[in-house]
């Protein structure tokens, strides 16, 4: 059916990564280069009263030492302009920086953070969200510590309540996690470069999130900022606001000593001051018929949104329309907050606001079956959603195939559910006790109704027949540049290596806003979709009137046009050539706006997303009941894309995603103490290693989607969320215990409860 | 920001009088562990003024086979120790012990010198070391001496050294017949572990019934130490008199007698007791085997 | 603080460097160098996305100090490929997918051939602990496996 499209071709960009070609932000040289370096703060909650820094401005070898007081507009941010750059008089968590300078190199970078004199006064901070929803605000033009509060709506829940026969009420509870890309962060500041004031090389998930930032902290126009992105060791949605702030620092600095300026974080420095994934803390009250049909769910979920709100409102929104689950619930009142705190602030991390609630909803599932006595299985498939279902916000699911009954089937098959969950239900004795757990999940593909959902692509057919492309969006990592390239070349009928993904840059790509919500394939992939569509036409039409052939008749495959009945007319790249010396436009912009979609903030419901993917992950664990050491043996990874552009890096993200998924489930948790992060490096923040990998069962289901690039919708985020939940399951049905809290570590499982650390302040 | 001076040696000569010469000196092999406290600015590397290199010293990266004992050099490796066929044959405990520390690159520079005077409480040699009675040589300027690895261990990172002095070798007693060991470790994922607790058993068993033994839990107390009260126990009865869950609570017992409650006690003192049954039960199959 | 003269053979070139107590081999490479594709990931011997090999063994680059290294060899994966062709691992990463954001790549491919080179019939658990140091976010590691064994199979074949 497809040339390039739905196979498993060779990512564009793995030749230059293998041999260590590839620049990666901190690689990155230029002639007179300066090292720029944050002094950060000593306490987590405080005044600053005065900052000294004679010493360290006579520190030979730096040349410049700034503070707050020296940037144009010190607060940034992407939905509240609420982060400092640098703090200027209060610090509100322990990452803010408070100085920075620019050296000639690292040693004398670090002296010179050395020799600033900061004098603080602590203020006491408050470190739950529990507690500062109902505290003084922590920033002083605030009314109260609410950053965000979302609700929906559907039906009447107490009358939902009292037409039930069982209702169970639990909590659940979830921990901060660091997005633990391999490379931190990295960028450099080069004034006065290429027609720009700053250009900004480096690490950078969104350029034009990060320019925004850049030329409203140097009051400067968005067209005199450039932004470079170059290759990215990872972002999972956190290389965002932080690299802002950075790129903010390095432009400041380059601009005041006329000299690039680098700036890499250490590992330490990236944990302390990077967001992180919220905490959730959630009560769910669920009321069900005993033949187990869910019929009233009211649902409170609390997020720490740290010291700036960064994308709490947006997270916390996905939360909302999600925290019911793929289910048929005719009644629900779901609340979520976001407060601020004076921890480390959280925002964008892979699942946004999905893996919480699904740890939680697919947690109390299982719990509720187990009341009504019915297998999880029973229980989920008496009330997922369907064809033609009505979501508990109100949608009706009538545009694509809801395939929840066959990621299910597919999963349960593969890892053999149905046996193994019988078996495993029996009494077990011995040290070692086995369990099986399952997860499913929906989520709303792309922004959703928290932006304007547009994207835009540049494609420009050269006079040899190459092709080059621009997007809005970015390479992270995950294949992207592979994918746009495969659409391009099957739109064209040419062979992907003559299609060339170029560098993302602010002057050049169209603002497509961020490379989040696992919507680069589908909203990025119509862009493209769209620039290849006028680039064939325009060509088409030049070969049209060349032949005096319909150009709709004309077939582009195999590097060559053909006639509609097979006839070889003229190769690809000799009709460019041709094409160009008749002065014929080759260059053309595409661009995709997402379908209209609709919420209501007032009433609590909507059609917040125009389509939607599901998936179902299978866990069977072996749990060590003397130690409280889990094994996942076995995972089976069903989810459901649209049309999977390349089923090879589909299942790189099935793997990796599931790999996520098992740390976020049972080792990962950075550690705060009042405010304080004790865990500061990977020797003691642990994420997985080869060793830690089950068996992972990758299947991929495909029902086109009308929207969607070839069908294609997502995959980057619904590989990480079902993790930790069905493996909850598992250890629950293994030990006999339930435990409602992340991440379900030695001490949690083998005493069934958290064991809180007593450690001082580091 | 720690600053240091970089001594080189080139003989085991040349370290000793760089040693006696300087004050504030730390010796480098592997660097796996000083370089992260550097990084750290731990409080053991907060003095430091001089770093000396012995990385290069070949005299002491050696593993040979004496009368009586196995002599381990210094600075052989933990890779060294697990792929020494000598090593598996008749220590095959420091075997499993070695293969759990960090990684294949750590292991590849880390060495069993280092593991020692690091004297970590969760150190995965040390228990071995100790159950398997090995003792230390340390040379200085003044001579040579010989201590006994628990009695050189002072305190969690801290050891019976004196300043002038660099271990050259560990020398491990060959074992008669009868004897069985079996190592153990709990780590928070499966790889590039501290350990969280781990455990060495060193038993003598004839005809069914233990005439030597040694239980040596690591992280649990304050540095690793041979428990008393449950080699006591188990001593001179036969292996199917001994109640397990019994002696795993007398481990904990003990551990707790050391240390007092501390917020990690309700974890470890369920987690000990299944390391020490554990351990058990496997020497005990293998001795009823072996019968 | 005084500098160290070392001569350190990179990638089959000799270099006599006059290097710093703190100058670590990572630096060496990626700042003196300009040997950037090592990478500093932790800075603690953790994420192994420095690996390189050093006298014939897998290392992490930022835990040694140049100084300490006089005489010896170092191998980075920019001399992996010879005359422009690929070494067969670094095909076979391509090939199995084993790339995502890349980053890991280089120390994954230095712990790849260390182990090939000491033992080139591994069984799967041994690719595994020859990578255990090495830290991938983006893969979870099931291609890197596969691209690694499928090597191993090809040396057990026919040798080229």
């Amino acid at each position: 059916m497809f040339s390039t499209v739905n196979k498993p071709v060779e990512r564009v960009d793995a030749h230059e990564k293998v041999t260590g070609r590839a620049k990666y932000g901190a690689d990155l040289q230029f002639t007179g280069m300066l090292y720029g370096k944050v002094l950060r703060a000593k306490h987590p909650s405080a005044k600053i009263k005065n900052i000294n820094t004679e010493k360290a401005c006579s520190t030979p070898g730096v040349w410049a030492v700034m503070t707050a007081q020296d940037v144009p507009c010190n607060e940034i941010g992407v939905i509240l302009q609420d982060q400092q750059i640098l703090a200027k008089e209060r610090i509100y968590y322990i990452g803010d920086g408070v100085a920075m300078v620019a050296a000639e190199s690292l040693e004398v970078a670090a002296k010179a953070l050395e020799a600033i004199e900061v004098e603080y006064e602590e203020i006491s901070g408050i470190f739950d969200p529990l507690e500062s929803r109902s505290s003084d605000p922590i920033h002083p033009d605030r009314n109260s510590n609410e950053v965000v509060h979302h609700k929906l709506r559907k039906g009447d829940v107490e009358e939902g309540f009292a037409g039930s026969d069982v209702i169970i009420e639990r909590q659940y509870e979830t921990q901060f996690v660091e997005h633990s890309y391999i490379e931190p962060e990295a960028v450099e500041a080069v004034p006065y470069e290429n027609g720009s004031l700053v250009t900004i090389y480096g690490s950078v998930q969104n350029i034009f999130a990060t320019r925004d930032a850049v030329a409203r902290c140097l009051k400067a126009d968005l067209s005199k900022i450039r932004v470079v992105q170059n290759h990215i060791g990872g972002t999972f949605g956190g290389k965002d606001e932080v690299v802002s702030a950075m790129a903010c620092r390095a432009a400041l600095l380059a601009l005041n000593t006329n000299r690039p300026v680098k700036m890499v974080n250490t590992r330490e420095e990236s944990i302390v001051e990077s967001y992180k994934r919220h905490p959730y803390k959630m009560n769910y009250k669920v009321g069900a018929t005993k033949e187990g049909k869910l019929v009233a769910m009211e649902i409170k979920a609390v997020a720490d949104g740290g010291a700036y709100a960064c994308q709490t409102p947006f997270v916390t929104w996905r939360s909302v329309v999600q925290a019911t689950g793929p289910y048929e619930v005719p009644n629900v009142k779901t609340d979520t907050y976001g407060y601020y705190t004076n921890n480390v602030y959280t925002g964008a991390m892979r699942g946004y606001g999905s893996p919480q609630v699904i740890f939680a909803n697919e947690s109390f599932m299982d719990e509720l079956a187990q009341e009504l006595d019915l297998s999880p299985l029973e229980m989920r498939l008496k009330n997922i959603l369907r064809n033609g279902s009505i979501t508990a916000s109100g949608q009706k699911l009538d545009r694509h195939e809801v395939s929840l009954d066959q990621v299910i089937e597919k999963a349960a098959q593969a890892i053999g559910y149905e046996e193994k969950y019988k078996e495993y239900s029996k009494p077990q004795s011995g040290a070692k006790r086995r369990g099986i757990g399952m997860a499913i999940s929906y989520r709303g593909c792309s922004l959703g109704a928290e932006a304007v959902d547009g994207a835009g692509a540049v494609l420009s057919i050269q006079k040899d027949g190459s092709v080059y492309l621009y997007s809005g969006l970015s390479e992270n990592g995950q294949g992207l540049k592979t994918v746009f390239c495969q659409m391009a070349a099957e739109e064209l009928g040419i062979d992907i290596k003559h299609v060339n993904f170029l560098e993302s840059n602010t002057l050049i790509s169209p603002d497509s806003g961020s490379t989040v919500a696992s919507r680069s394939t589908l909203v990025g992939g119509n862009a493209v979709l769209d620039a290849s569509r006028r680039a064939k036409k325009a060509l088409a039409d030049f070969l049209a009137s060349q032949y005096n052939l319909p150009a709709e008749s004309l077939v582009f495959k195999d590097s060559h046009i053909f006639t509609s009945d097979g006839k070889k007319l003229i190769s690809f790249a000799e009709a460019a050539r041709k094409a160009f010396w008749a002065g014929v436009q080759l260059s053309h912009v595409g661009w995709y706006v997402a379908p209209s979609i609709h919420w209501d903030e007032e009433e609590g419901k909507g059609s917040p997303y125009f389509t939607y993917v599901y998936g179902c992950q299978i866990a069977e664990v072996e749990v060590d009941m003397g130690t409280g050491e889990v094994t996942v043996l076995n995972m089976a990874a069903a989810h459901e894309v649209g049309r999977a552009i390349n089923p090879a890096t589909l299942k790189g993200q099935i793997y990796g995603g599931v790999m996520m998924g098992l740390g976020y489930s049972i080792m990962e948790e950075v550690e705060t103490e009042e405010g304080y992060i004790t865990n500061t490096n990977f020797d003691e923040y642990i994420i997985p290693t080869s060793k830690d990998m089950p068996n992972i069962i990758p299947i991929i289901v495909e029902n086109p989607d009308p929207d969607g690039p070839f069908g294609a919708k997502s995959i980057g985020e619904p590989t990480l969320e079902l993790g930790a939940a069905a493996i909850a399951n598992a250890i629950a049905q293994a030990t006999g215990k339930r435990i409602r809290s992340l991440p379900l570590n030695l001490e949690r499982v083998l005493l069934g409860h958290p064991l809180r650390k007593g450690r001082g302040k580091k | 920001m720690i600053d240091y001076e970089f001594l080189k040696a080139h003989s085991l000569n040349e370290a000793l009088d760089y040693l006696g010469s300087y004050e504030n000196v730390k010796v480098i092999a592997g660097g796996t562990d000083i370089l992260v406290d550097i990084r750290k600015e731990n409080e053991r590397a907060k003095s430091l003024k001089y770093l000396l290199d012995i990385s290069k010293l070949k005299e002491l990266k050696f593993i040979e086979g004496r009368k009586d004992c196995m002599a381990i050099g210094a600075l052989s490796t933990h890779t060294m120790l697990v792929e020494s066929a000598v090593i598996n044959k008749h220590f095959p405990l420091l075997v499993s012990a070695a293969k759990t520390i960090g990684s294949t690159q750590i292991r590849n520079r880390g060495t069993v010198g280092g593991n020692i005077n690091n004297a970590s409480p969760a150190a995965d040699l040390l228990p071995p070391l100790i159950a398997l009675k090995a003792h230390v040589k340390l040379r200085s300027a003044k001579g040579e001496r010989e201590v006994l690895i628990d009695e050189f261990l002072a305190g969690p990172y801290r050891t019976n050294r004196q300043s002038g002095e660099i271990m050259t070798e560990v020398c491990v007693p060959l074992l008669g017949e009868g004897y069985f060991m079996n190592f153990q470790k709990i780590g928070r994922r499966k790889a590039m572990n501290i350990a969280r607790l781990n455990l060495a058993i060193v038993l003598g068993i004839n005809d069914g019934a233990i005439f030597d033994s040694r239980v040596v839990p690591g992280a649990a107390t304050a540095y690793p130490m041979r428990f008393r009260k449950v080699e006591e126990a188990i001593s001179g009865k036969d292996i199917k008199d001994i109640d397990l869950a019994e002696i795993g609570e007398l481990a904990s017992d003990e551990m707790i007698s050391a240390t007092g409650v501390r917020w990690s006690t309700p974890y470890k003192r369920i987690a000990l007791a299944s390391l020490v049954k554990r351990a058990l039960e496997t020497i005990f199959m293998e001795a009823k085997a072996d019968e | 603080m005084s500098d160290i003269e070392v001569t350190i053979t990179v990638n089959g070139a000799k270099h006599c460097l006059e290097v710093g107590p703190k100058e670590r081999l990572l630096d060496t490479l990626r700042e003196r160098l300009h040997l950037t594709g090592t990478k500093e990931g932790c800075g603690v011997g953790e994420c192994g996305a420095c690996t390189v090999i050093l006298d014939g063994e897998a290392v992490h680059s930022c835990l040694v100090l140049t100084a300490q290294i006089n005489g010896s060899k170092v191998l980075t994966v920019e001399g992996l490929e010879v005359d422009g062709r690929l070494h067969p691992l670094q095909e076979a990463f391509i090939k199995h997918h084993a790339v995502q954001c890349g980053f890991c790549t280089p120390g994954m491919l230095m712990s790849a051939k260390a182990l090939l080179d000491k033992n080139p019939n591994p069984t799967r658990e041994e690719i595994k602990t020859a990578i255990e140091g090495n830290l991938c976010r983006c893969t979870g590691y099931e291609q890197i496996i596969e691209a690694i064994e499928s090597v191993a199979k090809e040396f057990r074949g026919v040798s080229s």
